[in-house]
């Protein structure tokens, strides 16, 4: 043919194929042999089955009859037969269930022996069930753990009897029984297994070898992350696991218990019928050894190790707090809870929702659970003895990051024993900082230093330390003018310290601070001890009108507040300032806490007056270091306060000028005003409006009275803008004494501080709420 | 006069029509029991399932052909010879490469008369290499070839790393020191011949019964060695557990409540069902069936483990449980677009269309997936008339049914053939070839469909009871890809 002489193209796939039906084509001939044009494509069988006989048979006759015959199909080997006690052996039926069956993953897992008894198995089993009763499965139980153990060789019998625990007889003659049938077995296990690979190689070329692993690592990348936060939550379960474990064991335990008194009763009344003792008299007798002994049974010992541990944790984390030598104030609490509920319980519930929820020293606390929290007890850590003795102390300790710790180098006085119960906790971390410091301004650059101790150095010349602190930002804009009105400069002049402000007031006696510039720390520290309990006193309705009296005073005290802060460190970020919001609810915590004190003063009625002999003792001897503790004490409201006042003016112009305003004339109006226009809704004890704002300088009575020609007035006066007031003046003292027999304590007093030891329950409480304050403020900003 | 395995003569065996024959055989083992003599027989140019062992009256002593040279007789196209003596392999260690590389052009020579030729030096690992080569020079086609080479080749691309490591001269270096060489580990369970000893070439489970059925194995099976002995191998219908006797399997169904594949139902329509299972998360039931499997297939290997697989069990329902009909595979990730990699109905239901309902279920997964594919290579005979038939069933219905808008002829190209039915376009190609529909008229191709095509066409469509519902699959996809792990 002539047209197969010119090349056919090659079949395109992608082009259109007209179809012909077989009367449609026009000439056949033109069509057929170009056919072998398009290469042949590939059977996909190997060329040498391919010509097998009866597949070419069979592809003849298809091409032939255009379909299957049956004596051209492939013959493939059959076996007859239908099993006819299939269903004998499959028993039951099956429902198909209406929806589409969908397996859970891990649902097959149930622990089955894979072993299956056969029938020499069975005789044995006969045998041995003539002496005892042994269920096909606990046989089949068995000898699958057995061989599991087993690799070339049957474990030995005493591994066998470690791995089982079955009756000796028992498992004597099972195994003796496997010994001689793994004998006789041609495999390697009883349980026929399909050969696995060896890692040398050896078995590469083994037909029976199947399965093998894929060596070459198919998973490049692996989330190992993903790995290990599943295996934590692998461990959290396991122990939640053996935890239930434990507790189901000793509830089996306490029903066995319960049985066996039960039974031991039963046979107790039996006897007693027995014996006829119808009055108890037997019983009486026989039971009085009896509950001698029967003290207390120790807790039980389950055998479980690790599981028993942890319980035992748990147990004592509970009972140690009890024991707790720091008798302050501690509470056994959960120790996920971190806000304590009797503290809030003394809150009013209003306060507590608009105050900002507050930590102090909230790191501490979290971490210690956050540790607990993902304390696997794995059975290597269950094991340490430790844990359990240690832990639990610090981890229950209510005081937290309070607790009171000693250090070394000092020395600690004894309380005051007729008055407190305790020991006031030590500050730290911040607290500790404003324990020794004091808010700081120069006069001459006027600025705000920040928090600084002075410090006297060679030659007389001040020294200020400055240490750094997450409030430096906020204080560094603090601007000493804004607050201290110029007509203070006047008193500021005289200041002996030529550049250097001395933040640290000492209105009661001027000269012993200086006098002593030598002071131990042990004298320090116990001054800090005697002065700690004097803020928050409720502050006697009279100070108000006193104000005027020592409107000089207060000028220092406002100028100093302004001049308190200042910040030497640029360092530190982290506080931004307070909101007006803040700083209300920390008043209305403040008057809360004050009324707290009111009361317990109220008790203490008379007190003061007669310890005020005392005062000039403790006085004289704490001198100076008496102030700066003060200061410390209120350091964390003091601080608040600033910060208040710096933000304040960020956020509305106004209410900074009016509350300035408001302070600085002093009256108890402005300051009215100030409030209500700052929208708070304080709450105040009725009949004492001015008091509760006063809640911090409390502390500081002693510095303002007429005697105090210090200019230096502590900051805690200072801070309290606002409460001004409070800085009692000399007249207010008396009054205050009179005051405390009206029921009110006079804080003026340094001997407040005697006070308020029998109120110094409430000292950790409230200093926690100002540290609370701080931290909040910080995070909130 | 001994005969030994190599020999060959002529074996009387019965035909399908219970007449009498005497294929020419080769002997591929004897064995001696109760002091009788057996002979395992391999009838050339049949298919290996009907290899089997004969008693001494069934040969025909007086054609009785030794092997020659007292070596491996290279059976048919270069293909291992019938005995390769372990012993000998050992001593293969030692060959080198050149040895190798110097006895392929003889090879490449044998092949017209490959039975005569013996090569003294040669191992089963050569013939399989070089058997590859020859082919692709024989036929042109290079089919093996495309098949074989991706294999090694494969295994080295897919693993980039192993090309730097050891793998990639390992496998040359095995393959040359005639050690058989694992299988690529890129999933496929095909047997690529290169572990073709005597051991694999004779079956050795003489019965499985399973379920209500009896099963007479085609091919070997690496079941544990120890259960190869017994006259019948019991394995549970619905887990699939192998047990050596009756007793063991009443014990163990006791304990094995599984009344369906323990997978998840894909699909179900009347009485069939399709399991999902992966090979990954359901280890033992897959090596399982992989177990069983096996004995009715010859290019698979079990050499690896099952986890890039995913097993599609079809079964049929009655009041006992889901009863397995048939299977097939499939890799998770196929690098060359397989939809299945090894296919296999239970002899019990073979040549009642569950084949087709196989296939046409494998291209219906991939026309969810949005591809094509083609079944792993090589094709077994029976999987080569299945898939021939199914194919054309599938191309013949969508030629059939074509009307033309316009008037004007209908047409289709071969692409969108393939995208209509998930056919790979060379399988599209190969079927309308095979079915003579390709012709070039007037410079184009034309698809033309006699009448006896149609004919025949519609009396097998007759025939087709059993359909895939696609409105019944209820099956989504998984990116293998993203998993990192199968």
């Amino acid at each position: 043919m002539s047209k197969l002489s010119f090349r056919a193209r090659a079949l395109d796939a992608a082009k259109p194929l007209p179809i012909y039906r077989n009367g449609d084509i026009p000439d056949l001939n033109d069509c057929v042999s170009i056919n072998r044009a398009v290469p042949q494509m590939p059977t996909g069988m190997e060329k040498e089955e391919e010509s097998e006989h009866h597949l070419q048979r069979a592809i003849c006759a298809q091409q032939v009859f255009r379909e299957k015959k049956e004596c051209m199909v492939i013959p493939v080997p059959e076996a007859e037969g239908n099993i006819n006690y299939y269903d004998r052996l499959y028993k039951g039926e099956f429902r198909q269930p209406k929806q589409l069956i969908h397996i859970q993953p891990f649902g097959l897992d149930y622990e089955q022996p894979d072993y299956d008894m056969d029938s020499e198995d069975e005789t044995l089993l006969n045998r041995l069930n003539r002496k005892m009763e042994l269920k096909p499965l606990q046989f089949e139980i068995m000898v699958d753990r057995l061989e599991k153990a087993s690799a070339n060789q049957l474990i030995t019998l005493p591994e066998a009897k470690l791995l089982l625990n079955e009756d000796d007889y028992l498992l004597k003659s099972v195994y003796d029984y496997l010994v001689r049938k793994r004998k006789n077995c041609r495999g390697p296990s009883l349980i026929p297994q399909v050969k696995q690979e060896k890692r040398d190689g050896s078995t590469n070329n083994d037909a029976y070898v199947a399965f093998r692993r894929r060596t070459e690592k198919m998973q490049t990348r692996k989330n190992r992350k993903n790995d290990e936060a599943s295996y934590e939550k692998m461990l959290k379960l396991r122990r939640e696991f053996s935890r239930t474990v434990t507790i189901l064991e000793m509830i089996k335990k306490r029903e066995k218990s319960k049985r066996e008194l039960l039974h031991l009763t039963l046979e107790v009344v039996e006897k007693r019928f027995q014996m006829s003792d119808f009055s108890g008299e037997v019983l009486s007798e026989v039971s009085v050894p009896l509950a001698e002994k029967t003290v207390h049974p120790a807790p039980i010992c389950l055998p479980n190790g690790n599981r028993h541990k942890t319980e035992n944790k748990v147990k004592s984390h509970k009972s140690t707090p009890k024991h707790h030598p720091h008798n302050v104030t501690v509470k056994a609490e959960p120790h996920f809870d971190f806000i304590r509920p009797h503290k809030k319980s003394s809150r009013k519930p209003k306060l507590d929702t608009l105050r900002p929820p507050s930590r102090p020293e909230r790191p501490h606390t979290v971490n210690t659970a956050d540790i607990k929290q993902y304390d696997f007890h794995s059975s290597g850590e269950d094991e340490n003895p430790q844990s359990p003795s240690s832990e639990p102390d610090e981890e229950n300790d209510p005081d937290g990051a309070f607790v009171f710790r000693r250090r070394a180098g000092c020395s600690y006085l004894s309380p005051l024993t007729e008055q407190s119960d305790g020991s006031p906790p030590v500050l730290a971390g911040l607290d500790a900082m404003w324990q020794r410091n004091a808010l700081t301004a120069l006069s001459v650059p006027r600025r705000c230093v920040g928090v600084a101790r002075r410090r006297l150095g060679r030659g007389g010349r001040f020294l200020l330390d400055r240490p750094s602190s997450e409030l430096d930002r906020a204080l560094r804009h603090l601007d000493p003018d804004t607050f201290c009105p110029s007509v203070t400069h006047s008193t500021f002049a005289p200041l002996p310290t030529d550049s250097h402000m001395d933040t640290h007031t000492n209105t009661h006696s001027p000269s012993p601070f200086r006098t002593t510039p030598q002071r131990s720390l042990a004298q320090l520290l116990s001054d800090i001890q005697a002065c700690r309990w004097r803020y928050f006193q409720p502050r006697p309705l009279h100070q108000n009108q006193r104000d005027e009296s020592g409107r000089n005073a207060l000028h220092e005290d406002d100028r100093k507040g302004g001049g308190v802060t200042g910040t030497s460190s640029s360092r530190n970020t982290v506080l931004g300032g307070i909101t007006e919001e803040q700083f209300q609810t920390h008043q209305q915590q403040l008057v809360q806490m004050q009324q707290q004190q009111l009361a317990q003063s109220q008790q203490q009625g008379l007190r003061p007056s007669s310890n005020l002999p005392e005062r000039p003792h403790v006085h004289v001897s704490n001198t100076a270091s008496l102030d700066t503790l003060s200061k410390t004490l209120d350091s964390a409201s003091a601080q608040f306060a600033a910060s208040a006042v710096v933000s304040t003016p960020n956020k509305d112009g106004k209410t900074h000028n009016t509350a300035v305003n408001g302070i600085l004339p002093n009256s108890g109006s402005s300051r009215q005003n100030k409030f209500s226009s700052s929208g708070s809704s304080s709450v105040r004890p009725s009949g004492a409006s001015s008091k509760p704002l006063l809640a911090v300088p409390q502390s500081l009575p002693h510095g303002h009275g007429p005697l105090s020609s210090v200019s230096a007035v502590s900051p805690a006066h200072t801070h309290l803008n606002s409460a001004r007031p409070c800085a009692p003046s000399p007249p207010a003292l008396k009054l205050a004494t009179v005051a405390s027999s009206l029921d009110r304590v006079p804080k003026v007093t340094p001997a407040s501080a005697i006070d308020s030891i029998g109120r110094d329950k409430n000292e950790p409480e409230r200093l926690a709420l100002n540290g609370i304050e701080t931290t909040v403020a910080m995070e909130v900003t | 006069m001994e005969i030994v395995e190599g020999c060959r003569l002529p074996v009387l065996r019965k035909n399908q029509e219970n007449e009498d024959e005497w294929p020419l055989a080769e002997i591929l083992s004897v064995k001696d029991t109760l002091g009788r003599k057996l002979f395992y027989v391999h009838y050339i140019d049949f298919n290996k399932r009907l290899d089997e062992w004969v008693t001494p009256d069934r040969l025909d002593m007086k054609k009785l052909q030794f092997p020659k040279k007292e070596a491996k007789t290279p059976t048919k196209n270069g293909l291992p010879g019938s005995r390769p003596s372990s012993p000998e392999r050992e001593v293969r260690k030692s060959l080198d490469l050149n040895v190798q590389a110097a006895s392929a052009p003889s090879r490449g020579k044998t092949l017209p008369t490959p039975v005569q030729l013996t090569l003294a030096h040669s191992t089963p690992k050569k013939y399989t290499i070089l058997s590859y080569h020859i082919k692709s020079c024989m036929n042109g086609l290079t089919m093996t070839c495309f098949l074989k080479c991706p294999n090694w080749i494969l295994s080295d691309t897919f693993f980039p790393h192993a090309l730097n490591s050891s793998l990639w001269p390992q496998d040359s270096q095995d393959s040359s020191d005639g050690i058989p060489t694992a299988p690529r580990m890129t999933g496929s369970l095909v047997s690529d011949r290169s572990h073709d000893d005597i051991i694999t070439r004779m079956k050795n489970i003489d019965c499985i019964e399973l379920g209500r059925h009896r099963l007479k194995p085609w091919y070997f099976s690496p079941y544990p060695q120890e259960l190869t002995t017994l006259p019948i191998l019991y394995l549970c219908e619905f887990c699939l557990k192998y047990l050596k006797s009756l007793k063991c399997l009443q014990r163990h169904l006791t304990k094995c409540n599984l009344r369906h594949p323990p997978g998840n139902e894909i699909y179900r329509k009347g009485t069939i069902s399709f399991f999902e299972i992966d090979g990954r998360k359901n280890k033992t039931y897959s090596q399982n069936l992989c177990l069983l499997a096996k004995c009715f297939l010859d290019h698979k290997t079990l050499y690896y483990d099952t986890d890039p697989f995913l097993f599609y069990v079809m079964t049929e329902y009655d009041c006992k449980g889901f009863h397995i009909v048939g299977y097939f595979s499939k890799e998770k990730e196929s690098t060359e677009d397989y939809n299945v990699a090894c296919i296999l109905t239970l002899p019990p239901y073979q040549r009642r269309g569950y084949g087709k309902l196989l296939i046409e279920f494998s291209y219906e997964l991939s026309k969810v997936e949005g591809k094509t594919g083609t079944p792993e290579k090589p094709l077994s005979d029976l999987g080569l008339l299945s898939y021939r038939s199914y194919w054309s069933q599938t191309i013949l219905e969508i030629l059939m049914d074509l009307k033309s808008d316009n008037g004007e002829r209908p047409q289709i190209t071969i692409n969108e053939i393939s995208e209509i039915t998930s056919v790979k376009k060379e399988d599209v190609i190969s079927t309308l070839q095979y079915l003579n529909l390709i012709n070039y008229y007037k410079g184009q191709y034309i698809l033309t469909l006699s009448e006896d095509i149609v004919d025949g066409h519609e009396r097998a469509m007759q025939k087709r009871h059993l359909r895939i519902d696609p409105k019944c699959l209820h099956f989504t996809p998984k990116d293998w890809s993203k998993r990192g792990k199968w």
